[in-house]
C-alpha cells in the first residue's frame, strides 16, 4: 500500500475521506461515586472507570452484586450524579444533565411499565411527551410493537401481558425515541431459561440492525459471553478487564476474571528462563517474566487421551460426575494439585467414583496470570 | 363440629352487636307511633316530611325540629365545612405525603411519626388545645375556625392513606418516565398522579366523612352562628328523643353509605 502523502490533494481512496470522525456513543472518564452507608461509613461505588465506546457496540458491564455496575449504569442515565469525572454521550458532555434531557433509554430490570396505561400509550409515552402529533405516534408505535413482535397488541392493558410480552413492550417503549444509547439493566434476569435465551439471540439480532450502542447490565456470565461485543467485567468499583468475550475468557489478566468467567483450574507456577515449573515439577515452555504465576487449565483443555506432543499429565482419584446429555463434568482429586474440575466429551470411558484417573492438557499455548494465588 | 357451630354462632352474635342498634334506627323511622317509638304502630313516612318541611299529620307536641330551617341550616354548615375541609387537608396531606415519601432527608421518620399524631391524639384535648389557641391569637370562632380545626387533624388521615398508596407504587415508573424525556412536572402528572388517584380519593371522601359528623373537636371551635349537623343533634337530644332523630340519622347512614360505596367503585376501576 502506498504511503499516505503519495496521493494527490483531493484524491483520497474510498473510505478515506477528510470528514470529521464519528462521536464515540459513549465515554465515560475517571468516574467516581462514593455511597454513605447507613452505618456512617462510606462505601465506593466506582472506583475511577473509564471507559469509550469504539461505535455501535453491544458491551456488558459484568460483576456480581455491588460491583458498582447499576451505579455505572444509572450515571450514563442520569439517576446518580458523579462525585468525579466526565460522561459523554455522542460527544457531548452530560455529566450534569437530568435524566429527561439525556438523548439514552433504559429498559429497567423490572420493566416499569406504566400500569395504568395501554401498550400503545406506553410504548408512544416519549414521543407524546416530546409533544409529536397522533399520526406519528401510532406508526411509530405500529413499527416498534412489530419489531418486538408485539404487532396488533397496542390497546392491550400491560396486565394482561405476559412476563416475555411486557419485557417486549419495555423493549419498544425505550426505542421508539430512537435513543443514541440503549441500557439494559439486567432486562432477562425476570424470565425463565428458554425465553432468556430467545430473547438473548434478539436483542443481539436487534443491536446489530438498529446500529446502535447497546449497554447490557448483568451478573450472568453466560448471558455476557453469548451477547456481547465486548465485556467489561466489574469488582470493587473497578473495571478488571475489558474485551471481546474470547480474549476475557482464554487470556484473563487477572484471578479475578479468570474465576469470574467461566469455571477454571488455577495452579501456581514458577517460571525461570521462559519454563514455568509446576510445583509437582512438570515444566511447560511460556513467555513470561522470571518469578511467580498462576497457570488456567480450563475444564475443557483436560482430556482422557494424552495429546500429541509435550502434555502435562495430572494423576488423581474421581471425586464427582455430572452427565449433562453433551460432556461430563468431573471432579478429580489430586494429591499434588488439589481439586481439578474438567469437561469431557460425552462418551468418553469413565472409571468409576473413587477410582484413580489421569487428566492430559497440551503444554503449548497456555495462559499465565500475573497475580499469584492467595 | 361443636366448635365451628359456636363459632359461627360467635360470629352471627357479634354481627347482630353491632349492627342491631342501626337497623332498629332505622326501622324506627318509618314507626307511625309517635308517643312509644319502640312499639310497632304501622308504616309511616311522616318523620321524612316533616324533616323536609312537608304537610304531616303530626302534632306540634310529637315533633322537636321547631323549623326546618334550622336543621338545613345545619345540613348546609356542615356540607361547606366538610367540602372546605376535605379538599383543604388532601391537597396538603398528598403533598406531605409526597415528601416524606420521595425526598430524603434528616428526621424524615420523625416527621412521619409527628403526622400520624394526631389521629391517635384524644379529641377532647384537641378541642380544648384548639380553642385556647384560638382565643390567644385572638381570633373569633367562626367556620373558619371549624374549617382550619377540623384541618389539623383531617390532613393526618390523608396522609397516611396516600402513604399507603404511594409505597405500592414503584418508584422505578417514575424513573422510566424522566428516562423517556418527561420533566419532573409532566413525570408527577402523567405518572405519579394516576398511581396514587385512587389514595387521594380514598383520603378524601374519608376527610369529608369524619368532618360530616366529627362533634366533639367542633363543639369547642364552632361560633355561636356556626351549627353544624352533629351539633344541632346534640342540641336536639338535650330535649329528650323523638322520632324524627331517627329518620335524621337514617339519612346521614344512607348520605355515608352513598359516598363510602362511590370510593370503592372507584377504587375497584382503579384497580382493573
Amino acid at each position: 500500500m502506498m504511503p499516505f502523502d503519495t496521493f494527490p490533494a483531493g484524491v483520497f481512496p474510498a473510505g478515506m475521506q477528510d470528514h470529521t470522525p464519528m462521536p464515540s456513543p459513549l465515554e465515560i472518564i475517571d468516574a467516581r461515586k462514593s455511597f454513605r452507608t447507613p452505618e456512617g461509613g462510606t462505601m465506593t461505588a466506582l472506583d475511577g472507570i473509564s471507559l469509550k465506546l469504539a461505535s455501535a457496540e453491544f458491551v456488558t458491564l459484568l460483576g456480581p452484586s455491588g460491583c458498582g455496575k447499576t451505579t455505572l449504569l444509572r450515571t450514563i442515565s442520569g439517576f446518580e450524579t458523579l462525585d468525579a469525572g466526565e460522561v459523554l454521550i455522542d460527544g457531548a458532555a452530560v455529566t450534569q444533565m437530568p435524566a429527561h434531557r439525556r438523548p439514552v433509554n433504559t429498559v429497567f430490570q423490572r420493566y416499569a411499565l406504566f400500569g395504568h396505561m395501554s401498550v400503545a400509550r406506553n410504548v408512544g409515552y416519549a414521543l407524546e411527551i416530546a409533544g409529536r402529533d397522533k399520526r406519528e405516534i401510532r406508526a411509530r408505535v405500529g413499527e416498534m410493537l412489530e419489531l418486538v413482535g408485539l404487532a396488533g397488541m397496542e390497546q392491550r392493558a400491560i396486565q394482561q401481558l405476559s412476563g416475555g410480552q411486557q419485557q417486549r413492550v419495555a423493549l419498544a417503549r425505550a426505542l421508539a425515541a430512537k435513543p443514541k444509547l440503549l441500557l439494559l439493566d439486567e432486562p432477562l434476569s425476570a424470565l425463565d431459561k428458554n425465553l432468556r435465551q430467545k430473547m438473548q439471540q434478539e436483542l443481539k439480532a436487534l443491536q446489530r440492525e438498529l446500529g446502535i450502542g447497546f449497554i447490557f447490565v448483568t451478573h450472568d456470565q453466560e448471558e455476557a459471553l453469548t451477547m456481547s461485543d465486548r465485556i467489561a467485567v466489574l469488582a470493587h468499583g473497578q473495571i478488571q478487564q475489558i474485551g471481546a468475550p474470547t480474549e476475557l475468557y482464554q487470556t484473563p489478566a487477572n484471578l479475578f476474571t479468570a474465576d469470574f468467567l467461566g469455571e477454571s483450574n488455577l495452579l501456581p507456577v514458577s517460571v525461570t528462563g521462559g519454563r514455568a515449573c509446576l510445583t509437582d515439577g512438570q515444566s511447560f515452555a511460556a513467555a513470561h517474566a522470571t518469578g511467580a504465576a498462576t497457570l488456567l487449565l480450563r475444564p475443557e483443555a483436560l482430556s482422557i487421551t494424552p495429546p500429541e506432543g509435550h502434555a502435562l499429565s495430572f494423576t488423581g482419584t474421581l471425586r464427582e460426575t455430572y452427565y449433562t446429555g453433551t460432556d461430563h463434568q468431573i471432579t478429580l482429586e489430586t494429591p499434588a494439585h488439589g481439586t481439578l474440575h474438567a469437561l469431557l466429551r460425552s462418551g468418553a470411558a469413565l472409571p468409576g467414583l473413587g477410582s484413580e484417573m489421569t487428566l492430559h492438557a497440551p503444554a503449548q499455548g497456555l495462559h499465565l496470570i500475573d497475580e499469584t494465588l492467595p | 363440629m361443636i366448635l365451628r357451630r359456636l363459632l359461627s354462632l360467635y360470629g352471627l352474635l357479634f354481627f347482630v352487636f353491632v349492627y342491631a342498634p342501626i337497623l332498629l334506627v332505622v326501622i324506627y323511622s318509618f314507626n307511625a307511633n309517635t308517643l312509644n317509638m319502640m312499639i310497632w304502630d304501622g308504616f309511616t313516612l311522616d318523620w321524612y316530611r316533616q324533616l323536609f318541611g312537608m304537610e304531616t299529620s303530626l302534632t306540634q307536641s310529637a315533633t322537636f325540629v321547631d323549623s326546618t330551617d334550622q336543621l338545613w341550616g345545619a345540613v348546609r354548615t356542615s356540607l361547606i365545612v366538610a367540602l372546605s375541609t376535605s379538599v383543604f387537608s388532601t391537597v396538603c396531606g398528598t403533598a406531605l405525603a409526597l415528601a416524606v415519601a420521595r425526598y430524603r432527608f434528616r428526621l424524615a421518620r420523625f416527621y412521619r411519626t409527628l403526622m400520624m399524631l394526631p389521629m391517635i391524639m384524644p379529641d377532647i384535648v384537641l378541642g380544648i388545645a384548639l380553642l385556647i389557641f384560638f382565643i390567644t391569637i385572638g381570633m373569633n370562632l367562626s367556620m373558619l375556625t371549624i374549617i382550619i380545626g377540623q384541618s389539623t387533624f383531617l390532613i393526618s388521615y390523608v396522609f397516611v392513606t396516600v402513604s399507603a398508596r404511594l409505597a405500592e407504587v414503584d418508584t422505578s415508573v417514575e424513573e422510566a418516565s424522566a428516562d423517556l424525556g418527561a420533566t419532573p412536572a409532566q413525570t408527577f402528572r402523567k405518572v405519579t398522579l394516576p398511581g396514587i388517584a385512587p389514595g387521594i380519593l380514598g383520603g378524601w371522601l374519608l376527610a369529608f366523612i369524619i368532618s360530616m359528623d366529627d362533634l366533639v373537636i367542633t363543639y369547642f371551635i364552632a361560633g355561636t352562628g356556626n351549627t353544624t349537623l352533629p351539633i344541632h343533634i346534640w342540641g336536639l337530644l338535650r330535649r329528650g328523643i323523638k322520632p324524627e332523630i331517627n329518620a335524621i340519622a337514617t339519612l346521614m347512614l344512607l348520605f355515608t353509605l352513598v359516598i363510602a360505596a362511590a370510593g370503592l367503585y372507584f377504587r375497584s376501576r382503579r384497580q382493573k
